[in-house]
C-alpha cells in the first residue's frame, strides 16, 4: 500500500514537471501580451501594469483583422473541399475492389510527409502564369492538394471499421451509391470526419511557406505570414505579436478541446495499426 | 479452381468490375487534385533543376538541359554545410524527442485522474502556429531582455546571448522544436502502450520481474512497431524544417542554423535563382523519396490491407 502511494507520488511529480515544461512558455506568451511598451522588456511573472493596448494595436495598426479573416476563409474553404473530396476517395479506397489500392495508399502516406519546399517553386510559377498569386483560390487549391493525402488516409481507416452489412442493406433498399455513402456510411464514420476536418483546419491555419510565397500582398496575407512580418527592421513589437498570437490560438485551442478524442485518434492513426 | 485473366489474377465478376469503376469515379477527383498540385510540381522541380530557367515579368521559360544548377550547388560549401546541419539536427532532435516522448507516455499511462487534462495541454504546442512558437522562443532567448537570461542569472550564468553563437543557436532551436513536438511523439507512443497485451506484463509481474526489467525486456520490444512509425514520421517532418529557423534565427548567425528548405527558399525567392533553387528543392525531395523507399515496408505495413 505504502509502495503504491510513493509510486503515485512519483508519477504525479513527473506529470507536474511535464505540465510546467509545456505550459510555462504558453503562459509567458499570454502574460506578455498584456504587458505595455514599458513592461515588455521586464521579466516580471505577472504584468506589473496589465493593459489590453497590444490587442487594440494589433487590429488597428497592424491590420490583424484582415489576416484573421483571410486565414478563416482559406482554412474553412479548404477543410470543406478536402472533406467533400476525401470522403468519396477514402470510401472508395477502403471498400471498393479497385486494383492498386495498396500502392495508392502507400503513395498518399509518403506524399503527406514530403517537404513542402519541393513544390513551392513550381506552384509559384504556375499560379503566377494563371494570375492566381495573391488570391484565395490559389492558396485553397494548394492547401487542398497538400492536406488531402492525410485526410484520405484518416477517412479510409475509419471506413475500414464499418461493417459491410450496411452497404448490403442499403443496396437492397434501392439506394444509389452516392446516397449510400452520404446517408448510410457517413453517419457511422462521423468521428473520422471530425478527425480529418480538425487536422485539415489546423494544418491550413498554421501553414507558412506556401502562404508566404503565394500571397505576399498585405491584403491576402494569412495569420502566420502576418505575424512573421510584424517585426520591423530594428524592433520587434513582441507585445503586439503575442496579442495577435493569443487571438490566433483561441479558435484552435477550442477546436482541440472540443474534439480532443478525434485529434488523439488522428495522431495515433499511424501507431495503432500495424 | 478459380479462373484467371491473362495476368494470372482471379477473373472478376461483373458486379466487382462495376464496383471497381465506381471506386475510380469516387476516388479520381481527389487523386487528380493531388496528382496535379502535389506530384506534378515535385516532378516539375526536378525538371526545372535540370534546365536553364529564365524568369521574367511575363512568365518563365525552360531554356534547355543543363547540369550547371547541380554543379553550382555541389561546389558551394554553404550547401554541404546546410545538408550536414539538416541531417545532424534531424538525428539529434528526433532522438531526444523519442526518448522524452516515451518517458512522457509512460507517465501519462500511469496517470489516472488527470490524464484527459494532460492530453489537452499536450495538444496545445502541437496546434500552435510554428511561426508563433518561433517568435515566442525568440523573445525568451532575446540577448538583451529575454527571460532565459534572467532565469539563468539566478544560477550565476550571465550574458549567454543564446542566438548569437552557432552551437548555442542550434541547441536553442532544438529546444523550441522539442517543446513543440515531444507531445506529438508522446501521444503516438501512448497509443502503442495502451494496445500492448496486458497479460504478458501481468505474468512477468507474478513471476517477480522488476518494473525496469519488464519495461526493457517485454514492453519496449513489443512497442517497436509503434516507435518505428513515430521515428519515420518525425524524421521526414524534421528534414523539411523551414518555419522555425526562418523566423527564429533566419538561418543565423551567419548560415549556421540554415536548413536545406531555408536555403532553397532563399535561393529561389530572395536571390531569384530558380535553377539552383529548384536543384536544392529537388535534391531534398529525392533524399526524402529514397528514404521513403528504404522504409517502404513500414509504410506498407501501415496500409495493412491486402490487395483484393
Amino acid at each position: 500500500m505504502a509502495r503504491r502511494r510513493t509510486r503515485n507520488l512519483g508519477t504525479n511529480i513527473a506529470a507536474l514537471v511535464i505540465a510546467a515544461f509545456v505550459a510555462l512558455p504558453l503562459y509567458w506568451m499570454v502574460a506578455s501580451s498584456f504587458k505595455g511598451q514599458a513592461d515588455i522588456t521586464s521579466s516580471a511573472a505577472v504584468p506589473p501594469h496589465p493593459t489590453t493596448s497590444n490587442y487594440g494595436n494589433a487590429f488597428s495598426n497592424y491590420g490583424f483583422g484582415t489576416y484573421l479573416m483571410n486565414s478563416a476563409v482559406v482554412a474553412v474553404t479548404t477543410t470543406l473541399i478536402v472533406l467533400a473530396l476525401g470522403i468519396f476517395a477514402g470510401y472508395a479506397l477502403a471498400r471498393l475492389p479497385m486494383r492498386g489500392k495498396t500502392a495508392i495508399m502507400t503513395s498518399l502516406l509518403m506524399i503527406s510527409l514530403f517537404p513542402t519546399i519541393a513544390v513551392v517553386a513550381p506552384l509559384y510559377l504556375l499560379l503566377r502564369d494563371i494570375g492566381w498569386l495573391n488570391s484565395y483560390q490559389g492558396l485553397v487549391l494548394s492547401y487542398t492538394a497538400l492536406m488531402l493525402p492525410f485526410a484520405i488516409w484518416i477517412l479510409r481507416n475509419f471506413f475500414l471499421t464499418i461493417p459491410f452489412a450496411m452497404e448490403e442493406s442499403a443496396r437492397i433498399d434501392g439506394a444509389g451509391p452516392v446516397r449510400t455513402v452520404l446517408s448510410v456510411i457517413l453517419p457511422q464514420a462521423l468521428p473520422g470526419v471530425f478527425t480529418a476536418g480538425v487536422f485539415t483546419f489546423v494544418a491550413a491555419w498554421t501553414e507558412f511557406i506556401i502562404a508566404l510565397t503565394l500571397n505576399n500582398e498585405d491584403r491576402y496575407r494569412t495569420i502566420a505570414v502576418g505575424i512573421a512580418l510584424f517585426g520591423g527592421q530594428y524592433t520587434t513589437p513582441y507585445g503586439t505579436i503575442f496579442a495577435a498570437s493569443a487571438v490566433a490560438m483561441l479558435p484552435i485551442a477550442l477546436l482541440v478541446l472540443v474534439f480532443r478524442r478525434a485529434v488523439v485518434s488522428g495522431l495515433t492513426a499511424g501507431a495503432v495499426k500495424g | 479452381m478459380t479462373s484467371t485473366d491473362t495476368r494470372g489474377r482471379p477473373r472478376r465478376t461483373a458486379l466487382q468490375r462495376r464496383s471497381a469503376r465506381l471506386g475510380w469515379t469516387f476516388a479520381s477527383p481527389a487523386l487528380l487534385v493531388v496528382a496535379a498540385v502535389m506530384i506534378f510540381p515535385i516532378v516539375f522541380s526536378v525538371v526545372m533543376s535540370l534546365n536553364k530557367v529564365a524568369v521574367s515579368g511575363n512568365g518563365f521559360q525552360l531554356n534547355g538541359f543543363t547540369g550547371s544548377n547541380y554543379s553550382v550547388l555541389f561546389h558551394a560549401p554553404r550547401f554541404w554545410h546546410d545538408l550536414e546541419f539538416t541531417v545532424l539536427y534531424t538525428i539529434f532532435t528526433v532522438a531526444i524527442e523519442m526518448v522524452l516522448g516515451t518517458l512522457v507516455a509512460l507517465v501519462l499511462e500511469r496517470l489516472t485522474n488527470a490524464r484527459g487534462w494532460m492530453m489537452a495541454l499536450l495538444l496545445m504546442p502541437w496546434a500552435l502556429i510554428t511561426v508563433v512558437s518561433a517568435e515566442l522562443w525568440a523573445y525568451i532567448y532575446n540577448g538583451v531582455y529575454g527571460v532565459l537570461d534572467t532565469v539563468l542569472g539566478t544560477v550565476g550564468v550571465h550574458n549567454l546571448n543564446v542566438l548569437g553563437t552557432p552551437l548555442q543557436a542550434s541547441i536553442a532551436m532544438a529546444v523550441a522544436d522539442i517543446w513543440k513536438t515531444t507531445p506529438f511523439v508522446a501521444i503516438m507512443v501512448l497509443a502503442g502502450l495502451v494496445m500492448l497485451p496486458s497479460e504478458i506484463v501481468e505474468a512477468a509481474r507474478v513471476d517477480g520481474a522488476r518494473a525496469w526489467t519488464i519495461f526493457w525486456k517485454i514492453r519496449l520490444p513489443l512497442l517497436r512497431p509503434a516507435l518505428a512509425v513515430a521515428v519515420l514520421f518525425r524524421i521526414l517532418q524534421a528534414f523539411g524544417l523551414f518555419d522555425l529557423p526562418y523566423v527564429l534565427t533566419n538561418g543565423g548567425p551567419g548560415t549556421s542554423t540554415e536548413s536545406l528548405a531555408v536555403l532553397g527558399y532563399k535561393v529561389l525567392f530572395n536571390d531569384l535563382e530558380f535553377g539552383p533553387g529548384a536543384a536544392v528543392a529537388a535534391f531534398t525531395a529525392v533524399i526524402v523519396l529514397v528514404f521513403c523507399l528504404l522504409f517502404l515496408k513500414v509504410f506498407r505495413t501501415q496500409v495493412g490491407e491486402q490487395e483484393d
